[in-house]
């Protein structure tokens, strides 16, 4: 499995830098846990002593299969339900439903696992479901807002509600997860369905459970019957992502974010254009350290227990091509839109306006599923427009020669697309389309603060784009390399880089990103 | 490596003699399980001993019982061991923890030394300022935590564009009132803001204060407890003090932190603007201003979204629903100066707020913060 690396090679760690203590492993206690409680991050002590328990349970268990689904669903529930325990009935529902589902669809299929009209129509009914518990605490509000400032706008005033409705940690990621199990198996791709305990496991796995990466069914199940060796844990792979995924959420997400970023989307007409610009590049960064960050950290922690996860990212920022780019960022839900929403549009069958037109609405869709505001919607669209536009160039423009050095074209794509991207972060930032506009708009002010732009700044955002180039074989051969370190020595790496992250990291942690979606 | 030597890899069962000797994995990359726990663990004990100090300050915080009290011995003994000062050296050299251990009462000792019975007669009535122009605008100064950074460069702004002030701003993130350790407020309006001699301050505090605070005694108070008030009402009371002047030519625009939204970790935000409100009744320099009903519905719940005096329904917050937008930003801009505009005489600069930017007219401060808080009147 491809892996990507863009940081320097440093050792790894496990738990919370910001408040690490031998005292916390004493202090573990389940009844904390209330609504409002804040959600169980990896980078916190809390989530550092719930990894111990089950790292060590995990193992013992391991040996005995069904002892140890249940350990490991035990322990996602408390995991989900360190949130609030009452959305962990949200989450038994979705296991509930979308097993059941699943073994009906599985049912309805000819012996020789072909798709029957019964079968289509459960899938559909699935799908229905899922989306409609998903658009109801992610959509909900912002349906009724738009409607009530439509009709407003037109002389009509309307007091409707809008409910506030907390939007469930993950719910974007189990029910995507959900929907592509039952999908698989209506298109018999399952030969036999997983049993319900399998499915539970599955889907609430702690791991990926609030932000991804969005693993199928086909990729996990066989794992929970295998039994890996104990003598053999990845320990080097999973402590190298795991602090590499604190290093970049803990020290250069939150160094961006308050030094620039917030700043400056908070109130744009204060800032020029140097400003602007540097936040807009530092958001790019931002949001993928954060993201990212927190990936690794999860593949890092299922990895100690011996469960691979697909990649996520791959370096994105070295993309020379927008599609280039969705092979490389958040590579879960690419796939999964391709597979699930692509293909059944029509894909790359049919015309070639169909295809463009599938694959716009696709990135669409994609923005919407981030959540419900316009600019999500107007960011999808500037990766459809793009998208559709590098089809139509390279389609026309194949086999010409620019008579330039392939270097410097190569160089022009990668500032093309970078900086596509980086517009598009813009509407994704922004909390409205006009507040984007404004943002945007700053480019070209002839005066403003520069407050925030200093040349650390500079250093870490090119820094961080330029670490993205570094070849993935450097950092393996650094892994094995440290894997080949005496006990005490990776002991005293570990303690250092936990001191050290959490001393160049702020007070407190904010939480991820991508848990809002 | 000699192919005689044994290494830790092929020892088995373990003994601790083998952390000591370099490993060699049987299969690349790999270690058992139990001596990654092994690792890990003795790596978080060592991470936990370096990082004691940072971990008490936390831990103060927002720790709850056992965890606290396990933080102050293991900090006490690394303090004892000198091992807090790899740490403490990593933070100096970061320029971190601006904080201090001095006293708002201290600071408040100091300033009463210097006050002549005269002063503190001019200050019982609320100070009258003269009307600026655009030919002697006022310093006024806007500061307090991050929320203030929205709002405070937005106030910044539309103050400037009046004509009649010169505005500055200083706000800190994650700081407030409840930890001086980490920055100290009172200490940094004595030495910072007020000898640039503002004739009017704005300043918001609370969105971070909603935390375990530890009193003169070393002793952690439970957040929201009943000496957690008492002790953060001494604070705020004695910060009130400290930004009386000595000519009563200076106003204090207290400024309440806004209801915070559904799905984040801040509340109670009304139980301090309740003492803010009662402690500023006795102080006519201090003016509280009730930022609650202009991000709030009609009834008093948090409103992401609100029309501004054009009609036309805006977003007010951030996406995390603490923070003010820009939009909200300028609308408590807008009426805040009009606060100011009932205090002081501002008709010399242009301080009507486009009805895109400023508040309907029928959104006004509540006549009692917060309504039905016990001991209000």
């Amino acid at each position: 499995m491809p892996r990507s690396f863009e940081g320097a090679a440093v050792v790894s760690a496990l738990a919370d830098l910001a408040e690490i203590g031998v005292c916390a492993v004493l202090s573990f206690s389940l009844s904390s846990s209330h609504p409002g409680n804040p959600s169980m991050l990896f980078p916190t002590v809390d989530f550092a002593v719930f990894f111990l328990v089950v790292f060590t349970g995990s193992w013992l268990l391991r040996p005995h299969k069904i002892a140890w689904r249940w350990f490991i669903l035990a322990a996602s529930c408390v995991f989900y339900g360190w949130w609030d325990w009452n959305y962990l009935m949200l989450l038994f529902l979705s296991i509930g439903v979308n097993w059941f589902l699943g073994l009906a669809v599985f049912r309805t299929l000819t012996p020789e696992g072909e798709r029957t009209n019964a079968s289509r129509w459960l899938v559909r009914i699935a799908v229905v479901i899922n989306l409609g518990i998903l658009g109801y605490f992610k959509y909900f509000d912002f349906f009724v807002s738009t409607i009530t400032e439509k009709m407003r706008s037109i002389g009509i005033s309307v007091d409707a509600p809008i409910l506030n409705i907390i939007l469930p940690i993950g719910i974007s990621f189990f029910t995507f997860q959900a929907i592509s199990y039952v999908i698989d198996i209506g298109r018999g791709q399952w030969r036999k369905p997983l049993t319900l305990l399998d499915f539970a496991v599955y889907l609430s796995f702690f791991a990926h459970l609030v932000a991804g990466p969005i693993v199928r069914a086909s990729e996990f199940a066989p794992q929970l019957d295998e039994e890996p060796d104990p003598r053999y844990v990845r320990s080097a792979e999973s402590f190298m992502l795991i602090f590499r995924g604190m290093f970049k959420k803990v020290v250069i997400s939150s160094f961006l974010a308050v030094q620039i970023v917030d700043p400056v989307f908070a109130n744009p007409n204060a800032y020029g254009p140097l400003a602007v610009l540097m936040a807009i590049y530092a958001y790019a960064i931002q949001i993928y350290a954060d993201f990212s960050g927190y990936t690794d950290i999860a593949i890092g922690v299922a990895l100690l227990l011996g469960i691979r996860f697909p990649q996520n990212f791959d370096s994105p920022y070295i993309a020379l091509t927008l599609q280039d780019f969705w092979n490389r960022w958040h590579m879960t839900l690419s796939r999964w839109l391709r597979d699930y929403l692509y293909i059944p549009l029509g894909g790359n069958r049919g015309s070639k306006a169909m295809m463009y037109r599938n694959l716009f609405l696709v990135m669409i869709i994609g923005g919407l599923w981030h959540g419900a505001n316009w600019t999500f919607v107007v960011w999808g669209a500037i990766h459809g427009s793009y998208l559709v536009a590098e089809r139509i160039v390279r389609a026309k423009w194949k086999g010409h020669e620019l008579g330039l050095p392939p270097l410097l074209v190569k160089a022009m794509q990668w500032f093309l697309v970078f900086n596509v991207v980086c517009l598009a972060w813009v509407f994704f930032r922004a909390t409205s389309v006009d507040e984007a506009f404004t943002v945007l708009g700053r480019l070209f002010a002839s005066h403003g603060s520069t407050a925030g732009v200093s040349l650390l700044l500079m250093v870490v955002i090119v820094a961080s784009i330029a670490s993205q180039f570094v070849p993935s074989r450097f950092p393996q051969k650094a892994e094995v390399w440290f894997a080949t370190w005496a006990p005490a020595l990776q002991i005293a790496a570990l303690a250092g880089g936990l001191v050290l992250v959490d001393a160049l990291g702020p007070e407190g942690i904010a939480p991820f990103i991508y848990f809002q979606f | 490596m000699s192919p005689q030597k044994k290494t830790s890899g092929e020892r088995s069962p373990f003994n601790w003699r083998s952390l000591f000797e370099s490993f060699r994995p049987r299969r690349e990359g790999t270690m058992p399980a139990g001596l990654i726990l092994v690792v890990i663990v003795l790596a978080f004990c060592v991470a936990g001993l370096l990082d004691a100090d940072s971990t008490l300050r936390k831990s103060n915080a927002k720790g709850d019982g056992i965890r606290n009290e396990i933080a102050k011995t293991v900090a006490s003994v690394t303090d004892a061991l000198h091992i807090n000062f790899f740490r403490n050296s990593i933070d100096d050299a970061l320029g971190k923890n601006q904080g201090t251990k001095v006293d708002v009462e201290e600071l408040l000792r100091q300033q009463a030394e210097a006050e002549t019975a005269a002063a503190a007669e001019a200050a019982k009535k609320i100070p009258e300022l003269t009307a600026p122009t655009p030919a002697e605008p006022m310093k006024i100064w806007v500061g307090g935590d991050s929320i203030t950074q929205t709002f405070g460069t937005s106030f910044q702004r539309i103050t400037q564009s009046t004509g009649i002030f010169t505005p500055t701003l200083d706000y800190h993130v994650s700081t407030g009132l409840a930890r001086p350790d980490y920055f100290n407020w009172p200490e940094h309006l004595v030495k910072d803001v007020l000898p640039a001699n503002p004739a009017i301050l704005v300043i918001m505090f609370g969105a971070n204060d909603g935390q375990n605070m530890v009193d003169a005694n070393n002793k952690v108070l439970e957040r929201y407890s009943e000496p957690w008030m008492t002790e953060y009402r001494r604070r705020v009371a004695a910060t009130m003090d400290l930004l009386k002047s000595p000519d009563n030519q200076r106003i204090t625009i207290w400024c309440g932190p806004p209801p915070m939204g559904p799905g984040t970790k801040t509340h109670g935000m009304d139980q301090l603007n309740y003492i803010y409100w009662s402690e500023a009744q006795t102080r006519p320099w201090i003016q509280y201003f009730d930022t609650w009903p202009f991000f709030s519905d009609s009834n008093g719940m948090f409103a992401a979204n609100l029309p501004n005096a054009d009609g036309v329904v805006r977003g007010m917050r951030q996406k995390d629903n603490v923070h003010l937008s820009t939009v909200g930003g300028d609308r408590l801009s807008w009426a805040v100066i009009d606060r100011i505009g009932k205090l002081v005489n501002l008709s010399a600069g242009n301080v009507t707020p486009p009805p895109t930017q400023g508040p309907p007219r029928s959104v006004v401060e509540r006549t009692e913060v917060p309504p039905n808080m016990p001991g209000a009147e």
